[in-house]
């Protein structure tokens, strides 16, 4: 029941593209109907790769661990410049040897990364099930790569490809762009004029890009109708089949005079946290491209597992942080849990009728609430780490007694 | 016309009066004003569920002990109840249903056959039984197999409204669908004259809407009226029966198979007084004078039997029957399946031609696109290691 679970639908492949192309050879534009939600490249793509629609998911996933790996092996060293940097600059608390990363242990890193994706259930799930999704994570996976070796230029191609594809990625700008300018040691003060020609160029990279492959895709069709098939579906929501998401089960009950309101709202959540993330975590750009990836996955209007997959790939990357965790037990059984019950929950609401939708959106929500709990927990270690390592490890309040942090 | 033939009756009599022609005329008159029926059918109808609507199934089963005593048999009733009250569990006096307190009456007796119980009474199966359009499964028990010179009594009763009555707490039939349904069986002939009680609150909202022929309505309250139940029995618990029915009961406890009483004493049963609401009735579809409507035209199965005393003797040369019988021909060939899909030509079919391309600027914009890309990322002076 892979194709019929819909752990990984509204982007499934095996309905949507095939219809597609068969429209196509119809003669008909595949978004008369109303299943392919498609960009005009994926078409491209499958319209010669149909028939080894397995290959090519299989060398997808495999191209995006082959890009992660060497993404992180590129972090890695990034990250021990950074970190001699600022010990030579006696940035550090004296007592904070043992929170420093030392390259014996961040060797397997990256190698760990690409085993969580690879060996990840929910990418399995997502290889069999044939979901687009996978193609989305490669370029990600990609832009991250070309963000952390330093190219602006293919950092923006890729992220206008991942933009253009799933409109979500957007929000990835923020880090990236915070990360580039780290790394040309561009200070970033509003007033400074550097800063602003950077981004400036950035900018125009990206959005020029964007606007060629909008337009390419019109050529292949000689339409625009792909707009509001692609983006005005990811916007809008028509589509209220149960996934793992949060929205349908909204949607669904919602009188339509509220429907736009809410649609607002929703939408306005996925993107609303890169503003506050990205005053908070400006000098750590990779921690934020990682929480930014989650919230996308957990918030984004029809999330897969796939998209799960690839943030929880980047785990490996901070588990110097594991001694900060506070919830790893209860949320990993959450986790865990929940997507046992997902299949379970959804045989038993559509094919044994004894349970309804609140039942499945029931364990969505815990899942879902797992994984904000995931990315608040490592959020909360992660500032905790750097509070220690520049005010050192026991800390005390004014008149000395102990103290401890909390995450306001 | 009716009023014209009396006269020429009355002329006839009284001119005459002692002549032997006169039985003659006497009984063509009365021929005239017969019922031109030949089999009586019954539907009744108790459309409400629950131990409390105890009444209702009273009621229907009063009109069906009425109608079964005056002859009508039970292949010719259709009897729906909604609910079993004889054998609820809340009954103090199980396998029995009472229409009088005090538990004078018995009306659900020995001989009870019901036909719709339970949730079987549906709107969709009483449209159904009306008109005929019922499956090739249904019982015969469970049919209306009336003809064009049936005369049919329809007796109805539960909660109603204006235009409409419930049934089962869960659906409704509407006035509209009743006289539809009404029309339907005029137009497929079943029916040669129908008669119609209802007894619910504003009960004639009911027959607004019929424009059939041959249809006598009756109802036991006006628009904007309730109908009332008549007494509850302390030991049962619930009102027993409603007070329309209960004196129609009382009214057709007096009818015999041979009683010559007439519609018009049905219109006047139950006046205001007793009844609290004010029943109704509508004759304009009905093409009879209602004086000259006998009770036992509905309510009973009066059978015409034409006594003779001559002999009739069948033919004996039945032997030349059986030649005409057709053979059975046996199966020539052996039966087999239709071959239904092309198995073989499926599987090793090959995949088919697409005849959609992607149009060669695209593939041209596309590829230059990803050319520049490439070149931009590595510099041109890699292209010398290439090369």
């Amino acid at each position: 029941t892979e194709s019929t679970s819909p752990d990984s639908n509204a982007f499934v492949f095996c309905v949507s593209v095939v219809e597609g192309l068969a429209l196509l050879d119809l003669g008909v534009s595949p978004y008369s109907g109303a299943i392919f939600h498609e960009t005009p490249l994926i078409i491209y793509l499958f319209h010669f790769l149909i028939e080894y629609a397995e290959f090519v998911f299989m060398i997808t996933d495999v191209l995006t661990a082959v890009a992660l790996y060497l993404a992180i092996q590129d972090f890695n060293k990034v990250v021990f410049k950074k970190q001699k940097f600022l010990i030579e600059l006696d940035k550090y608390a004296p007592d904070v040897a043992e929170l420093i990363q030392t390259p014996m242990e961040m060797h397997y890193i990256p190698l760990k990364v690409a085993l969580f994706y690879l060996l990840n259930p929910y990418t399995v799930m997502s290889c069999v099930a044939k979901s687009t999704c996978a193609i989305n994570n490669t370029v990600i996976a990609f832009f991250i790569l070309a963000t952390i070796k330093g190219s602006a230029f293919l950092s923006a191609v890729f992220l206008a490809l991942a933009t253009y594809q799933s409109l979500y990625p957007l929000t990835l700008f923020a880090p990236a762009l915070l990360y580039l300018l780290q790394r040309e040691f561009i200070p970033i003060k509003l007033k400074s004029k550097s800063f602003w020609l950077y981004t400036m160029q950035y900018t125009a990279l990206y959005l020029c890009s964007l606007v060629v492959i909008i337009c390419l895709s019109f050529f292949l069709l000689n339409s625009w109708d792909f707009i509001p098939s692609v983006y005005g579906f990811i916007l809008s929501v028509p589509d209220l089949t149960p996934n793992i998401g949060l929205f349908w089960y909204f949607f669904a009950e919602m009188f339509e005079h509220f429907s736009l309101f809410f649609i607002c709202v929703f939408q306005i959540n996925v993107f609303f946290y890169t503003i506050p993330l990205a005053i908070k975590l400006k000098e750590h750009p990779v921690f934020f491209m990682f929480v930014q990836i989650a919230v996308i996955s957990i918030f984004k209007s029809y999330p897969t597992v796939g998209d799960i997959a690839l943030y929880m790939a980047f785990l490996p990357v901070w588990s110097h942080l594991y001694r900060f965790l506070r919830n790893i037990f209860i949320l990993s059984c959450v986790l865990v849990v929940c997507s046992l019950l997902f299949p379970v929950l959804w045989h038993l609401w559509i094919y044994a009728g004894s349970a309804n939708s609140n039942f499945y959106y029931a364990i969505t929500l815990a899942f879902n609430i797992g994984q904000i709990l995931l990315i608040s927990d490592y959020f909360y270690a992660f500032l905790r780490r750097e509070y220690y390592l520049t005010h050192g490890l026991h800390l005390t309040r004014q008149d000395g007694t102990e103290a401890m942090l909390v995450l306001k | 016309m009716a009023s014209s033939c009396a006269r020429e009756v009355v002329i006839s009599f009284i001119l005459l009066k002692k002549s032997n022609s006169f039985s003659i005329f006497q009984d063509q008159a009365e021929q005239f004003f017969r019922s031109g029926h030949t089999n009586n059918w019954a539907v009744l109808v108790c459309t409400s569920r629950f131990w409390f609507n105890y009444r209702h199934v009273a009621n229907t089963l009063s009109v069906y002990r009425s109608v079964k005593r005056l002859g009508i048999p039970d292949s010719h009733i259709v009897l729906m109840l909604a609910d079993d009250m004889a054998c609820n569990p809340r009954n103090p006096k199980p396998a029995t249903v009472f229409s009088h307190k005090n538990m004078e009456l018995n009306v659900y007796g020995d001989d009870v056959e019901v036909d719709y119980r339970s949730y079987e009474v549906t709107v969709e199966n009483f449209l159904r039984v009306l008109t005929g359009r019922i499956p090739p499964s249904t019982p015969r028990s469970k049919r209306l197999l009336s003809d064009d010179r049936s005369n049919i009594l329809i007796y109805m009763t539960g909660h109603g409204g204006n235009g409409f009555l419930k049934f089962q707490d869960s659906e409704e039939i509407t006035n509209v669908e009743l006289a539809d349904a009404f029309e339907q069986m005029w137009q497929k002939r079943r029916y040669n004259e129908l008669l119609f009680i209802i007894d619910t609150c504003q009960g004639a909202s009911m027959y607004e809407r019929f424009y059939s022929p041959n249809i006598m309505a009756l109802a036991s309250s006006q628009v904007g009226e309730d109908s009332l139940s008549h007494q509850p029995d302390l030991a049962i618990g619930v009102h027993l029966m409603d007070r329309y029915t209960f004196y129609v009961l009382e009214f057709l406890e007096e009818i015999h198979p041979a009683s010559q009483t007439n519609m018009n004493d049905l219109f006047q049963v139950c006046p205001k007084s007793l009844c609290v609401s004010t029943p109704g009735h509508r004759t304009d579809l009905f093409q009879r004078d209602p004086q000259n409507v006998l009770i036992t035209d509905f309510f009973g199965s009066v059978r015409k039997v034409e006594i003779t005393t001559e002999t009739v003797s069948l033919d004996s040369d039945l032997a030349g029957f059986e030649s005409n019988l057709p053979k059975d021909e046996l199966a020539t060939e052996p039966l087999k399946y239709a071959e239904q899909l092309p198995v073989a030509q499926i599987i090793h079919q090959k995949p088919k031609q697409k005849d959609w391309h992607p149009p060669g600027g695209f593939i041209l914009g596309l590829w230059a696109l990803i050319i520049m890309v490439f070149f931009k990322t590595y510099g041109i002076k890699h292209m010398k290691h290439i090369f």
